[in-house]
């Protein structure tokens, strides 16, 4: 084992794993503003990635255009199932397995209509910074994944101001936490659950439409995201966005030292053994308690 | 199938009736009716859909040339979801309700083996759209197969190596149909010549592979084998700058995967059967057939498609009217010379297709183009 290895696979594992902290963000995001896991969070990416592609390709948008158009349709995405379902189901008080399977329904309905309005093919988007590279010891990481990486800690960050900062971040912790008490307090928890879920379908859609220069997109990226993102999130905490951070963070270390470590047939076994580990010792996340302290 | 397709099949049908064959010829009579199993839907669809596409083709053509001895053809196409289970009810329903003489299908391998049990039992002719699976499908003697089995792929990825003098090859592969190849791949590489310096494996439909593809590059091959139903790993090893030339077995091999390689498609080598863009003489009218009507380019699986319905039509036609079930099955045994390959169905892998078979497509500028290596006889 090279030192160039090495390095060659902290730069993947630091490039997945901020992907799988996007969606796991996102995820995070929607559960600690709604109570509600969502298993549809890798379909805000492929929506935001597959409206990207089309308005670039299709309608001769430029790219920075297609991007925002890409985001926005996460965002009204988002919004649509809050108003259309949730809110409607949250009324009726349905469980929070009710709403996980809502959620897993509206994954293969969404995943089926993207196969069949936009057709089986994968499709890539140009990637930020041009198709340059960074090597540094042998080891090559793209610029495009500089960005993605950059863009990444940047919305970590952003996500924590606006929950702790912000008078809407801090009412639809609110709105979550207690309902009712909120409701007294003057908040509109029904329109504070909207925006959550606007804010889940954004970073969904952010997530998408960055990793897709480097994977690729087609209809059924949704679900494979959604696992890892919903892995990251669990073990970073899941009521704390920063700890989905951190916990997609150490997820795509631990896979890609795992396949120079050992071999990359056991990369899944490693992995998933230590995310065992971690959840055995720590069950809260791995930033767990800092969440419920409201982090 | 939308209604423009239909009308454009229609309309191409109508074309070769006068054009190539002259006279329209008529049939007459009870159509002949054999059944089909394709995935259409799920994780088989990629292949399904231009099967049918083929057959649905052939269907026609051979209609429109009299059928079989005068009687037409009526293809009963079901989809199986790529799902060994629904097979199985399909093969029952075609076999007892429907009445099929024949049955063409299914995609994929786990429903080929799981309809076994309906097909073997009553000695059904069919024609599966798989190379032949695990041991106990050499039982079944009524059963062809018109695609490669992977010990086929797998020599034909190391006859490239070989015309390239790379002695040390890297693999990447994945955990699926890879792995089944790559177990040839180990079992002939020293026949070869060939050193397996790195061999790296990676989950069906894993979204990055840059690592593995980083321990196949520090191992210096003199060529990279890509063994995957996936456009990843090409796009992996193109963004790790490395240099070598990469062979991709047949899997790899559709527009669907090659448009979102992007970079990484650039020269990549393929061992296949049908190049639509630069098609060998003998495939010329089925490609020409093929674009007319459904407007898109045809490659192995529409070929496949093709010969399958091709293959169960002429042993029918042999076999006479009133033939039983196993008269239909000796009548498809012997060589045949199909637009995918020269079949030989007598062989013990109940397909016979040749190494010569093979044609290398090399992709340039996100197009397949043709090589001129093929392996002689």
């Amino acid at each position: 084992m090279t030192l160039s290895l090495v390095l060659q696979a902290v730069f993947a594992g630091v490039t997945n794993g901020m992907v799988y902290a996007l969606v796991g963000m996102g995820l995070a995001a929607i559960f600690k503003g709604s109570r509600v896991i969502n298993a549809m969070q890798g379909e805000f990416s492929v929506i935001g990635a597959m409206t990207t592609v089309l308005l670039l390709t299709k309608a001769g948008w430029p790219y920075p255009a297609a991007i925002a158009g890409g985001a926005l349709a996460g965002a009204l995405v988002g919004a649509f199932i809050e108003v259309a379902f949730v809110r409607y189901m949250a009324k009726k008080n349905a469980s929070e397995d009710s709403f996980l399977l809502l959620t897993i329904g509206l994954a293969l309905t969404l995943s089926a209509s993207i196969l069949f309005f936009v057709g089986r093919d994968g499709h890539l988007l140009p990637p930020l910074g041009g198709e340059g590279v960074l090597i540094v010891l042998d080891a090559v990481i793209q610029f495009h994944a500089l960005w993605l990486i950059a863009i990444g800690i940047g919305a970590t960050l952003l996500l924590r101001t606006f929950f702790h900062r912000t008078t809407v971040g801090l009412s639809m912790m609110a709105a979550s936490i207690d309902a009712d008490g909120a409701a007294t307090t003057g908040i509109n928890v029904a329109r504070m659950r909207t925006f959550t879920f606007v804010l889940g379908g954004v970073l969904g859609a952010a997530g998408g439409i960055l990793v897709t220069p480097l994977i690729g997109v087609d209809y059924q990226l949704g679900l494979n995201l959604t696992l890892k993102g919903f892995a990251a999130a669990v073990l970073g905490g899941l009521t704390n966005p920063l700890g989905a951070a951190v916990g997609g963070l150490t997820l795509g270390l631990v896979e890609s030292l795992a396949i120079i470590g050992i071999s990359s047939s056991y990369k899944d076994v490693v992995a998933f053994s230590v995310l065992i580990v971690i959840m055995i010792l720590m069950p809260q996340g791995i930033l767990g308690r800092a969440g419920r302290r409201g982090g | 199938m939308s209604l423009s397709s239909i009308m454009r099949l229609a309309g191409a049908t109508a074309l070769v009736g006068v054009s190539a064959f002259a006279v329209q010829a008529q049939t007459s009579g009870e159509p002949i009716k054999i059944g089909a199993i394709v995935s259409a839907t799920g994780a088989g669809a990629g292949l399904g859909i231009p099967e049918r596409n083929g057959m649905l083709l052939a269907e026609k053509t051979i209609n429109a040339k009299g059928g079989i001895n005068g009687r037409p053809i009526k293809l009963i196409v079901e989809d199986d979801a790529s799902n060994p289970d629904t097979a199985l009810s399909k093969a029952n329903d075609l076999l007892f309700s429907q009445k099929v003489v024949a049955l063409i299908g299914p995609s994929l391998t786990a429903s080929t083996v799981a309809i076994g049990g309906v097909t073997h039992a009553n000695k059904f002719p069919q024609i599966a759209f798989t190379g032949i699976g695990p041991a106990v499908e050499k039982e079944r003697k009524c059963l062809a197969h018109i695609l490669p089995p992977q010990k086929l792929n797998a020599q034909a990825l190391l006859e490239y190596a070989k015309s390239i003098k790379a002695t040390k090859i890297g693999v990447l592969h994945d955990a699926g149909y890879g792995n089944v190849v790559m177990a040839e791949i180990r079992l002939l590489a020293e026949s070869y010549g060939v050193k397996l310096v790195a061999v790296e494996k990676f989950e069906v439909g894993a979204t990055d592979t840059t690592t593995q593809a980083a321990k196949v590059k520090a191992a210096q091959p003199d060529a990279v084998f890509i063994i995957a139903t996936s456009a990843t790993p090409f796009r992996n090893v193109k963004q790790l700058q490395m240099t070598q030339p990469v062979v991709a077995a047949i899997g790899s091999s559709s527009y669907e995967y090659v448009n979102a390689m992007g970079p990484g498609a650039d020269n990549v080598v393929i061992p296949e059967f049908v190049v639509g863009e630069d098609p060998l003489p003998h495939q010329k009218a089925f490609v020409d057939l093929y674009k007319q009507t459904y407007n898109s380019t045809p490659k192995n699986f529409e070929a496949a498609g093709w010969d399958a319905v091709h293959v169960m039509a002429q042993a029918i036609g042999k076999a006479g009217p009133n033939a039983t079930p196993q008269a239909i099955c000796d009548a498809m045994r012997g060589p045949y010379s199909g637009v995918l390959a020269n079949f030989n169905f007598s062989a013990d892998d109940m397909t016979g297709i040749p190494l010569s078979s093979f044609v290398f497509s090399k992709l340039v500028n996100g197009k397949y183009t043709r090589t001129p290596f093929r392996i002689a006889q």
